[in-house]
């Protein structure tokens, strides 16, 4: 273990105290003079040619500024994957056609919010509906209805994975398995709704402060779709209210609030309503996953085939990256000689899904851990012991994926068992208790530049001062997860500061160096933190040369910053304060002041990542035989991050991913009707509140990752993997229910419970059951 | 998502508050904590014309308790202040069960029990509590004051037998008799805040080892809270056993009628019903031995 | 149409005309600028918008403006007793980490003020009772229930300094 001074300390965030007064602004929060308020006219239909938009009425209403339709627009389609431009199928409002209820069809811009809203309803949509189709089987079949004339199969991504020979791995197996699995859409629910603002500057350029976690992506494709040069638009990121990739896109208010401003002269806001955000927000992927897996008797896994379909909705939005994703993440885990993978990502009219936290491993895993339960109960196998048998270590390689490098699953299983108290629970709780785990691997950041970015993948600017401060300029998005912190305690370490010296500016396309693709894939601190040491480096190559010239030091001396100091390193009376030898590098360079620029973009690091995260999850449930309801009661986690930056705020994302994946596992899911989302609002959308939260206790396995800084990976998304199969796992030890088909209902534990005793309501009558009022979840 | 728009009033007599409503005629409508009423404009589902707030209104928030005479509930009395409300905890326990899972601490500081029954959902929480204890509703008008009894208040979802003009001012809740115990419960996904797919209260008196007589009323599984009324004659007069509470849960769960929505199947529901009517019997039983 | 409502906010006196239809969270932000207090769903089921009304917590999505007339209403502007002290609230959690994206915050501390009030030691299920109304994306909850604990305890025994001078 390296010595650090900051990183691996508690330090509070650097935005808590703001945000503890109510004084950090969100974009929603701001306000400019003579602002507009925005509201988009969404499709009630799921599918339909528009026929006519009469928009004559709503313009004419006193207070309405502007109405736009696409007409108004340049009509130029956008999406993530630049890099292959037949994916990018969205226009920011609809063209002839919509294809979920939710599709943006116009907006309106007016004096006031109570206008706006009238005005929508003024304006007269002609469609003429359309078959539509919302399950991904029916709408693979040749007379299924076509969403986008250019892909008439519906089926807008087909990503195969192969290496080793599966068939001959199942002809060797002794234990082949094929299972089923299908996986909800749920959605991101951070807590802030999307907001933008846009104004024209003097010159016509346009600035758009918007609640984002891709500034740069937004900036890039803003540009595109107005038909505008990339540095007309500035793009700021204020304080935002969470992301979990539900903000990593440009939409459709940010492209309206820049193109208002641009018709009106006047500042545009657009601020989402939390039923606009549940009826057309992005969500995770509902998928279809067909695994096959082959074992040798010992538990030893020879071969695995897995084809998944993603139920995309009606537009790719970041499908085709889940789509890879979800075959590199089912190669994960575990050693799999023999792999297969075919994805095929399908357009529905449904809303479309996107990025979310964990991104496509949540899927993916769930069938992986769930079929590996199965297998070991069926080879007579502890689940702890074939996980062991087969679990990744340091140094594996995944054909045209990556090598390991840093890999503490072993250990992350071994811990978590014994936590726990695996091996005794396991054996000895009684009937409607359980006992389960789940394991996860995670990437530290994407290889694939499917943005087709043009810039280094993070960069930073550090600027230092004789007055022995720095200032830490990044592109970095930090939406909620405590980047700006992460990143300042890392300079700070670089240059021995405290986290007081350091000003930090981050997110701002104008200001600061381009470029950084933004908070996802667990990028940012391996990423972003690499661009800061590589910048930190190049200020103290100079700081160093100025000290050793200063005393005239050996040239075998090592030289460090450290306590606000730069010394050398056995002889820290040879040195001099940090704004000492800020001052006399800037003579030396007659007043030129004292600037670096660092950056990092992975090479050489195969397909999907530089690193990659692992764990492991144990859960403890109680099961009410009645109700089929589920109490979590207990969870442990054990997990290899790498060197931790900060304690607190790795506790904090492992406890929100225990929260989301609880709601994943048990009580979130869109209930459809159709194309419609029934349960729009947070008191039928049930996301766990503090009273379903479970004790949770928490381990990290020593690493040091040598591609990261200060030997750090990810944290943030991995854990939103493990929750459900373990909960799920859980669930059967306690019930004899196998979940498949998630979320786990109460009704389909029921279901099962009663099949299993061969009673229905009729003959329950005489069924003996425990009389004792149960004291959990019924009031 | 935003409120439409409308005319308010803040009558401080309830007389006025009378005249206001018979004035304003259709499209005015009551409010008292807001948090169904505001909420349903929000959601697009009620334009009212005109709303008239009770706040000001003296003398109607009151929570009075006597052992005498029983309880009486204010119109504009806050759900908050029934949970802390030691009489009734100690009287009516079934009362506090179901303000207890209600909602929220800021909805339960600001929603009104009055409001709870006047807004007539079949998952109201207070209402089948109130029904099983005998409840007595005072309906206002400018022509006088009537009293109905809780029982034949609701008429549908969102529609009660209140008429235009009238005002409910408070819910009369009558002493429990001896050896009576209640008791009220509700199924939910999540333990925070929830609307319940299904509930039950309870109250039942015992002789002996006799269920002499009861009231079972279902939330959630019907247009109205449901008298259960099969059930009831199920367990009249009937010596209390396992058996019986068994036989009671199948009967109340084929007497119930739910639909299935976002938030329950009908199915399902059916079977929350019998396992809640059970475990509701049980427990009104254990209380009654306390009375 | 519009009505003239005189109330307090954290000690200042506001007199402003609104429309019946106003709700107090827009009267709040829009009006007096006071934007601390967050909209996360508008229709009482998240949490974010809790102000204190003459003591009491309540969602200010859900009330209207017109009837906070003659009223006092806290916000989480006026939990910090100056400009650069903390509220014990507010600094347990900025000590915690109970904050990440922050905007449950906010309605985390006016529903931690109601319940310190109310209850000065609450226990652990006791504060996350006090939670129920309110969702956090972030954090799991877990850091803003020990923060909630930590407070009770400094305000505890602040209190009994006080009362001990
Ligand atoms: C987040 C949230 C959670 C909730 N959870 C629950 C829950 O768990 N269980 C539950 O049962 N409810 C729940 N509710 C609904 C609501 O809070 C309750 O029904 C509450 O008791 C309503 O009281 P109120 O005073 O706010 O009613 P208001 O909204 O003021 O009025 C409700 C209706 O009754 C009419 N009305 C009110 N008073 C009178 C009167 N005196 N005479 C004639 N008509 C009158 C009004 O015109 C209106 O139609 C919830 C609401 C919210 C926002
Ligand atoms: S904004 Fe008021 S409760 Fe969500
Ligand atoms: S900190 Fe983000 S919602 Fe609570």
């Amino acid at each position: 273990m390296k010595e650090f001074s900051i990183i691996g300390k508690d330090v509070p965030r650097t935005d808590a105290i703001v945000k503890a007064r109510g004084a950090a602004a969100y974009t929603d929060d701001m306000k400019l003079p003579g602002m507009l308020h925005g509201r988009i006219l969404r499709s009630p239909l799921p599918h339909a040619l528009i026929k006519n938009i009469d928009t004559s009425k709503a313009a004419s209403l006193p207070g309405v500024k502007c109405v736009v339709t696409a007409e108004d627009t340049p009509k130029i389609k956008y999406g993530n994957w630049r890099l292959f431009p037949e994916t990018q199928d969205e226009y920011p409002l609809a063209i002839d056609k919509v294809r979920f209820i939710g599709d943006e069809v116009a907006a309106v811009a007016a004096i006031d919010k109570d206008i706006a809203e009238e005005a929508l309803e003024l304006i007269d949509v002609e469609y003429e509906e359309l078959p539509a189709v919302f399950d991904v089987d029916i709408a693979m079949k040749s007379e299924a209805p076509v969403l986008h004339d250019y892909c008439p199969t519906n089926i807008s991504v087909n990503r195969k994975i192969k290496y080793g020979d599966v068939e001959k791995g199942f002809a060797e197996s002794d234990y082949v398995r094929e299972d089923t699995f299908t996986v909800h859409g749920v959605s991101h629910a951070y807590l802030e709704p999307c907001s933008a603002l846009a104004q024209v500057d003097l010159d016509g350029r346009i600035t758009i402060w918007t609640s984002t976690q891709v500034p740069y992506i937004v900036q890039c494709l803003l540009a595109s779709t107005l038909g505008m040069r990339e540095n007309d638009i500035r793009v700021i990121k204020p304080f935002v209210g969470g992301g979990f990739g539900g903000k990593m896109e440009l939409r459709t208010w940010e492209f309206c609030a820049a193109l208002m401003a641009k018709r009106t002269g006047r500042p545009v806001k657009f601020t989402l309503s939390r039923e606009e955000e549940f009826l057309a927000g992005r969500r995770r992927h509902p998928m279809k996953l067909h695994s096959k897996i082959g074992f040798k008797k010992d538990g030893t896994i020879v071969a695995k085939d897995l084809k998944i379909q993603l139920d995309g909705g009606a537009y790719n939005a970041m499908g085709p990256t889940a789509t890879f994703l979800c075959g590199n993440f089912g190669a994960m885990l575990y050693r799999y000689p023999n792999y297969r993978f075919h994805g095929q990502h399908i357009y529905t009219n449904k809303p479309p899904a996107s990025a979310m936290r964990g991104f496509g491993a949540p899927q993916s895993l769930y069938a992986t851990e769930i079929q590996m339960n199965i297998a070991a109960e069926d080879l007579g196998i502890d689940p702890i012991d074939i996980r062991l048998k087969n679990a990744q270590v340091s140094g594996d390689k995944i054909p045209d994926v990556a090598t390991i490098s840093s890999c503490g699953f072993v250990e992350s299983i071994q811990r978590v068992a014994e936590m726990s108290g695996w091996k005794e629970k396991r054996n000895s709780l009684k009937l409607g208790q359980g006992i389960g785990i789940g394991c996860y691997s995670f990437i530290s950041g994407g290889v694939f530049n499917w943005f087709n970015t043009q810039y280094p993948f993070s960069a930073a600017e550090v600027r230092v001062f004789s007055d022995g401060t720095a200032h830490l300029l990044t592109m970095a998005a930090d939406i909620g997860q405590g980047s700006d912190t992460v990143l300042k305690q890392i300079l700070a370490e670089e240059l021995g500061l405290t986290m007081e010296d350091i000003r930090m500016t981050s997110a701002d396309t104008a200001m600061t160096p381009q470029g950084d693709l933004g908070s996802w894939g667990s990028r940012v601190t391996l990423m972003a933190g690499n661009a800061v040491v590589n910048a930190a480096k190049k200020i103290k190559e100079e700081l160093f040369g100025a000290v050793s010239a200063h005393h005239n030091l050996n040239v075998i001396h090592e030289i460090e910053c450290k306590n606000g100091r730069v010394q050398a390193k056995t002889r820290p009376d040879y040195g001099l304060s940090f704004g000492e030898a800020v001052a006399l590098v800037q003579k030396a360079n007659r007043g030129e002041p004292l600037v670096a620029r660092g950056s990092y973009t992975p090479r050489g690091k195969g397909l999907v990542t530089p690193a990659f995260g692992f764990g492991a999850q144990v859960a403890e449930v109680e099961v009410d035989k009645e109700t089929g309801l589920v109490k979590v009661k207990e969870m442990w986690t054990a997990h290899d991050c790498g060197t931790v930056i900060n304690p607190r705020s790795v506790e904090g994302q492992l406890a929100g991913s225990i929260q989301m994946g609880l709601g994943y596992a048990l009580s979130e899911q869109f209930v459809m009707d159709g194309g419609k989302t029934l349960n729009a609002n947070f008191a039928d959308y049930k996301m766990p509140t503090a009273m379903d939260m479970p004790l949770s206790h928490v381990t990290h396995v020593d690493t040091y990752e040598n591609e990261g800084p200060m030997g750090a990976k990810e944290c943030g998304e991995g854990l939103a993997s493990p929750t459900a199969p373990a909960i799920s796992d859980a669930v059967y030890h306690a019930t004899g229910y196998r979940c498949k088909d998630l979320p786990i209902t109460p009704e389909k534990i029921l279901e099962h419970v009663e099949k299993t005793e061969d009673v229905g309501l009729e003959s329950r009558k005489t069924l003996h059951c425990d009389l004792e009022p149960e004291p959990y979840k019924i009031g | 998502m935003r409120l439409p728009k409308f005319e308010y009033f803040t009558p401080k007599t309830l007389n006025e508050a009378l005249a206001l409503l018979k004035e304003q005629g259709e499209g005015a409508y009551i409010m008292a904590g807001g948090t169904d009423i505001v909420v349903k404009m929000l959601h697009g589902r009620l334009r009212p014309k005109s709303v008239i707030a009770l706040q000001e209104i003296d003398g109607i928030n009151k929570i009075s308790f006597s052992p005498q005479e029983g309880l009486t509930i204010g119109a504009t009395a806050r759900i908050v202040n029934i949970l802390s409300h030691p009489d009734i905890l100690q009287y009516y326990p079934a009362l506090t069960d179901a303000v207890k899972v209600m909602a929220n601490i800021e909805v339960r500081n600001m929603g009104t029990v009055v409001g709870n029954l006047c807004n007539a959902a079949p998952s109201a929480d207070t209402a089948p509590p109130l029904i099983t204890m005998g409840s007595v509703v005072v309906l206002t008008s400018l022509e006088g004051e009537r009293r109905l009894s809780l029982d034949e208040f609701f008429k549908g979802p969102g529609i009660t037998a209140m008429n235009q003009g009238e005002i409910m001012t408070s819910v009369f809740v009558p002493l429990p008799q001896p050896r009576s115990g209640g008791s009220y419960k509700r199924i939910s996904a999540r333990c925070g805040v929830d609307i319940a797919p299904a509930s039950a209260g309870t109250m039942a008196v015992f002789r002996d080892e006799i269920c002499s007589d009861v009231k079972l009323v279902l939330g959630a599984v019907a247009p109205i809270p449901l008298r259960a009324y099969r059930t009831e004659n199920l367990l009249r007069g009937k010596q209390w056993t396992h058996e019986l509470i068994q036989d009671a849960g199948y009967e109340a769960a084929e007497e119930s009628m739910p639909i299935s929505d976002c938030r329950a199947s009908a199915e399902w529901r059916k079977k929350m019903v019998a396992v809640l009517t059970r475990r509701t019997l049980v427990e009104a039983y254990e209380r009654s031995k306390k009375n | 149409m519009k009505h003239r409502i005189n109330f307090k906010v954290n000690g200042d006196e506001y007199s402003l005309a609104v429309e019946p239809w106003k709700t107090l969270n827009e009267a709040l932000r829009e009006d007096l600028n006071l934007t601390g207090t967050k909209l996360g769903c508008g229709t009482g089921d998240c949490g974010a918008c809790t102000v204190i009304v003459d003591g009491k917590s309540v969602s200010s999505c859900l009330t209207l403006a017109v009837s906070v007339d003659g009223k006092s209403v806290t916000t989480v502007e006026g939990l910090a007793p100056s400009g650069d002290e903390l509220h014990p609230i507010q600094e347990a959690f900025v000590k915690t980490g109970a904050i990440q994206c922050g905007f449950c915050t906010a309605g985390m501390e006016m529903a931690a003020l109601h319940l310190l009030n109310h209850n000065p030691s609450p226990n652990e299920a006791e504060i996350r009772a006090g939670l129920s109304g309110h969702l956090c994306r972030c954090t799991g909850y877990s850091q803003i229930v020990e923060a909630i604990s930590v407070a009770a305890e400094t305000m505890k025994n602040s209190q009994s300094e006080e009362e001990e001078q």
